[in-house]
């Protein structure tokens, strides 16, 4: 899944008819002033200025500011601009234009495994949210296209009546070509607004799309956001860079406190893991995964910034028995990444346990089982040991059999 | 008994290397249980009419390659599944052409990063023509004893240590393709193992569910438990949960659920599988999804590390009830191996092979070559130089400083002399009929031989003769007027004493003026000057004087002309670049500077 922030979205709606107040996504002062001069609303209509970062809560941060006039969108756009929350710098605002309306509505479109689900309500903002069971909902399954009738229908069922509801009827059949269309996964518009001239128009939006379709959509020039309501760190950056040029992943998300450090190998075993620490109380300080046979310089990136994590005691490399990931070509990297750790002494005090089976297991288990004879604190168990007892060792709710 | 793959299974696999890997894997498994290969065809455009040699036991099976899918299977009518191991947005078509084969009942799909909606389009596909879609993302399907589909099951030692040459009595169906592996191990160790483990790929919206195999299994007697793997997100497993609580079911099941360690960590942070991101009002956690299995009796163990206790409880059970019996125990010498590659043999010191050839100059095995014995940076790095080189390649010798400036000299001297020379003129007329580098200087240094370029061997030849066997200058010449002919390396086409050649001048100088032992320098120079007494242009010539100095250093007279090849390959890729960069065209020689000296037009006679 692939958050998109507002300005893109909007685009995205635009581009199949739906229509969205006026805006401007700026990252300077003066790339305000210039666009001020070409657009003639910025100077009459009433203006809201809003952080365009994935950030939660910006109401609370005051990062939205409704109401203003040029001059005060001016300081608004100021005073947000290079603003840090938490590690994320605000380098983007996006100024759009206050629509005078009178009625507030909600419509949506989620994916669903059969196809969508379309999401209507007859109200809108924080009341929809409020008041989830006004909210109706039609399936359309995947490959086909929802009848008028059927869009009629559930707008009427949703409270709509009258030339409201065949504008609803007409703006959800639109919200619906523009999901199915662009591989969206979540469109919601909250609120969706009648203007005085009787159209409706999309105010805010909340676009998620499927990342994987990218290869298709060469008008997608926009980035994803970050999905977890704060910016990548460097670290996870570097991963990401990482991941994208080899075969098979590697992947790293910093978990800030924890102790914990993880890299443990597959989608599947990495989940159960990080399970396991937090079933013994422990406090994780990553996550982090590598599949599908990366090759082994990806991995000793991966080491190397897993070891670089502050204030750990423990790190899990641990691992089901792989299909067809080689286990000794994998942990050669690990381990590269280990002896520069040690000499730079990111490791001392930190246990290093290993749990892993697969292509040439042996060789590999072998070779980690040497750092022993170099003074690492490291203790190899292989396939015959259950998979999570590392994580429950290390936590000392079990003995280590030695 | 088993489901999905089964004895009957025949497939083609659609794509290129990947695909070529898992035929491999594919084939171990064939080979383990003693049936023949159950890859039929592969189906990848651009190798199409090609074929793909798989390795079978000790032996190579040919597999062929179509551009289609029905050309396969009217090829092979006995295709009955597809693999698809092709890029993610090139999967859906392939996925597509293999569903609407008549034959085709299973496809089964690894890519990874298909979009959700190609996925669902398939799966819904899939439904309609009544066949099985699975995947994306899918490690495969393998059926202990019957049938591998992909690469589950890893390496033949784990097929082995997992029994998976025979059946046993447990299901599993994973999202994940290393836990897969992890759950048939585990069956194997704490149960008499597995009938069929599927993966059915870590997306969001897998094309087939559990509650399909689920049923699948239910109707297979062979399998008497099902050990179901899930994740976070989605409601796959509350389905599952919903289907085993319907009514009652002749399977036990097992399943676990990962993810809980989604409650404690910040918000909006999720990782795993694509598939595993929980909904956006809370639905498809962890917890939910166990809440939901336990209340439908299915046995779900607090952590994964009890899955095989919970695995062993539920086949002591089935084995109280009577509804399995042990199997009993394969011994290890009975056990199916494969044969080993003729490296692995080697080092365990059970075969002998007579190596093909010899070397002894230069070995590549390490991280960096060795020059007899040196390794190259550290002859770099301790200022050692080309002519070093030279010296231990040709002659398994390290030169001294002096040697080496003498070798040097030698190159420097023979680099080129211009493009009028034999050699130099063959490159020219090669690069300007369009000709590449290697073949047009490949072209100039063929003309390096007795008259060009090629008699510094044989000079060094005969004056060394000549010093062993202690001759006087008359002796010699004497001598080579009987037996060899004019001597090699005297006499110039142009350069005589009164024009004399600078280059050879230069060398003899420098080399005299060291002060080392020079006997065959000094004989061939004793030599010119009873040559040049009776013609003048028989002088002591380039490759004369470099052939008497190199044997003076120790050169075997073998590699003598190799001095010049190496100096000349210089000059010659020099001129092939010069006329390259002209963008030099054809060129041809014109009539007038050729003596045609040719019977005049005549008229052809019949033939008889």
């Amino acid at each position: 899944m692939a958050k998109v922030l507002e300005g893109p979205g909007m685009g995205l709606l635009r581009k199949w008819g739906i229509q969205t107040p006026n805006y401007v996504v700026v990252s300077s002062l003066e790339e305000f002033e210039q666009l001020t001069q070409r657009h003639e609303w910025l100077k009459k209509e009433k203006l809201v200025v809003k952080a365009h970062e994935a950030l939660g809560s910006r109401f609370k941060l005051g990062l939205v500011k409704v109401g203003l006039d040029v001059a005060e969108a001016r300081t608004a756009v100021k005073d947000m601009l290079g603003r840090t929350v938490d590690t994320l710098v605000i380098g983007q605002v996006i100024v759009s234009e206050a629509v005078p309306h009178q009625e507030e509505y909600y419509a949506a479109v989620k994916s669903t495994r059969d196809g969508a689900d379309i999401l209507v309500a007859s109200c809108g903002g924080i009341e929809v949210e409020a008041n989830w069971d006004r909210v109706r909902r039609i399936s359309v399954e995947v490959g086909e296209f929802p009848t008028n009738e059927a869009l009629r229908a559930v707008v009427n069922e949703a409270g709509f009546s009258g030339p409201i509801a065949e504008k609803m009827v007409e703006f959800t059949a639109k919200l619906y070509r523009c999901f199915d269309n662009e591989d969206a996964q979540y469109l919601e518009i909250n609120p969706v607004a009648q203007r005085a001239d009787g159209e409706l128009i999309a105010l805010d939006v909340v676009t998620l799309l499927d990342g994987d379709a990218k290869f298709r959509h060469p008008d997608w020039t926009f980035p994803f956001a970050a999905e977890f309501g704060r910016a990548y760190t460097q670290n996870e950056l570097d991963v990401m860079a990482v991941d994208s040029k080899v075969k098979g992943s590697v992947k790293l998300i910093e978990i800030p406190g924890g102790d914990i450090a993880m890299l443990p190998a597959g989608g599947g075993a990495s989940v159960y893991y990080c399970d396991a620490v937090v079933a013994r109380g422990g406090k994780l300080a990553n996550y982090a995964e590598y599949s599908g046979d990366p090759p082994d310089w990806a991995v000793e990136v991966l080491t190397e910034k897993v070891c670089s994590l502050p204030g750990i005691k423990n790190i899990i490399v641990g691992g089901a028995i792989a299909n067809f990931t080689d286990v000794k070509k994998t942990f050669s990297g690990i381990i590269s990444a280990f002896r520069k750790a040690k000499a730079q002494g990111k490791l001392d005090g930190v246990k290093i346990w290993v749990r892993r089976g697969g292509p040439n297991e042996k060789e590999g288990l072998a070779a980690m089982r040497a750092l022993r004879d170099e003074g690492f604190d490291i203790e190899v168990f292989d396939r015959y040991t259950p998979l999570t007892d590392i994580v429950d060792m290390a936590l000392a709710k079990k003995d280590t059999p030695h | 008994m088993s489901i999905l793959a089964t004895k009957d299974t025949y497939v083609v696999i659609q794509g290129g290397p990947a695909g070529v890997n898992a035929a491999r894997r594919m084939a171990e498994f064939c080979y383990m249980i003693k049936r023949p290969l159950n890859v039929l065809a592969f189906v990848y455009p651009p190798d199409a009419g090609k074929t793909n040699e798989i390795v079978y036991g000790s032996e190579l099976v040919v597999v062929p390659v179509y551009k289609t899918i029905a050309e396969a299977t009217a090829q092979h009518p006995a295709i009955n599944t597809s693999l698809v191991y092709i890029g993610a947005d090139r999967a859906y078509a392939a996925a597509k052409e293999a569903l609407d084969d008549p034959r085709i009942r299973v496809v089964s799909m690894i890519t990874e990063g298909v979009p959700e909606k190609d996925a669902k389009l398939l799966g819904k596909h899939a439904r309609k023509l009544g066949k099985i879609f699975n995947g994306p993302s899918s490690i495969g399907v393998l059926s202990a004893g019957e049938c591998r589909l992909g690469v589950i099951g890893g390496a033949f030692d784990n097929l082995i240590a997992c029994k998976l040459y025979r059946p046993g009595s447990f299901g599993v169906i994973t999202k994940s393709g290393g836990l897969s592996n992890e759950i048939i191990w585990l069956c194997s160790q704490f149960a008499d193992g597995i009938t069929t483990a599927i993966g059915i790929g870590g997306d969001a919206y897998p094309g087939t569910d559990y509650v399909t195999y689920l049923e699948m299994f239910e109707q297979d007697p062979q399998t008497k438990a099902v050990v179901i793997v899930g994740e976070m997100g989605g409601d796959l497993e509350e389905r599952a949960a919903e289907w085993y609580a319907a009514r009652p079911r002749r399977i036990k099941l097992i399943g676990i659920v990962s993810g809980f360690c989604q409650e404690s960590l910040p918000k909006g942070m999720k990782f795993g599988h694509a598939g595993a991101k929980e909904g956006l009002k809370g639905e498809g956690s962890a917890r939910s999804k166990t809440d939901a299995l336990k209340k439908a009796g299915v046995l779900v163990p607090e952590t994964f590390g009890g899955l095989g206790p919970a695995i062993k409880t539920v086949y002591e059970e089935l084995l109280k009830a009577g509804d399995v019996t042990p199997i009993p125990e394969v011994p290890e010498s009975a056990l199916p191996k494969l044969p080993k590659p003729v490296e692995q043999s080697m080092k365990a010191g059970e075969v002998l092979v007579t190596p093909l050839i010899k070397t002894t100059i230069s070995d590549d095995r390490g991280d960096e070559p060795l020059y007899d014995g040196y390794p190259a940076s550290e002859l770099i790095n301790k200022g050692y130089d080309i002519p070093h080189v030279i010296g231990l390649l040709w002659n398994k010798r390290l030169l001294s400083k002096q040697e080496a400036e003498i070798i040097r000299r030698i190159i420097m001297l023979s680099a080129d002399h211009g493009p009028c020379v034999s050699g130099a003129l063959a490159t020219i007329i090669a690069a300007c009929a369009g000709i590449g580098m290697s073949q047009a200087v490949a072209a100039g240094l063929i003309m390096i031989g007795p008259r060009f370029g090629g008699a510094v061997t044989d000079a060094g030849r005969w004056f060394k003769y000549a010093v062993e066997n202690k001759m006087s200058v008359n002796e010699f010449l004497a001598y080579m007027k009987q037996h060899v002919g004019p001597v090699p390396g005297i006499g110039h086409r142009v350069k005589s004493v009164r024009n004399p050649d600078k280059r050879v001048q230069e060398l003899v100088s420098y080399v005299k003026g060291l002060g080392i032992p020079t006997p065959h320098l000094d004989f061939a120079l004793e030599v010119e000057k009873a040559t040049t007494a009776k013609k003048e242009n028989l002088i002591l010539n380039v490759d004369g004087t470099m052939a008497a100095v190199l044997v003076d250093l120790g050169f075997p007279v073998e590699t003598l002309n190799g001095f010049f090849i190496l100096a000349r390959t210089i000059g010659l890729i020099g001129h092939w670049a010069d006329q390259q960069r002209q963008g030099s065209r054809l060129i041809r020689l014109f009539d007038y500077l050729v003596n045609y000296a040719v019977p005049k037009r005549r008229e052809v006679p019949p033939l008889h």
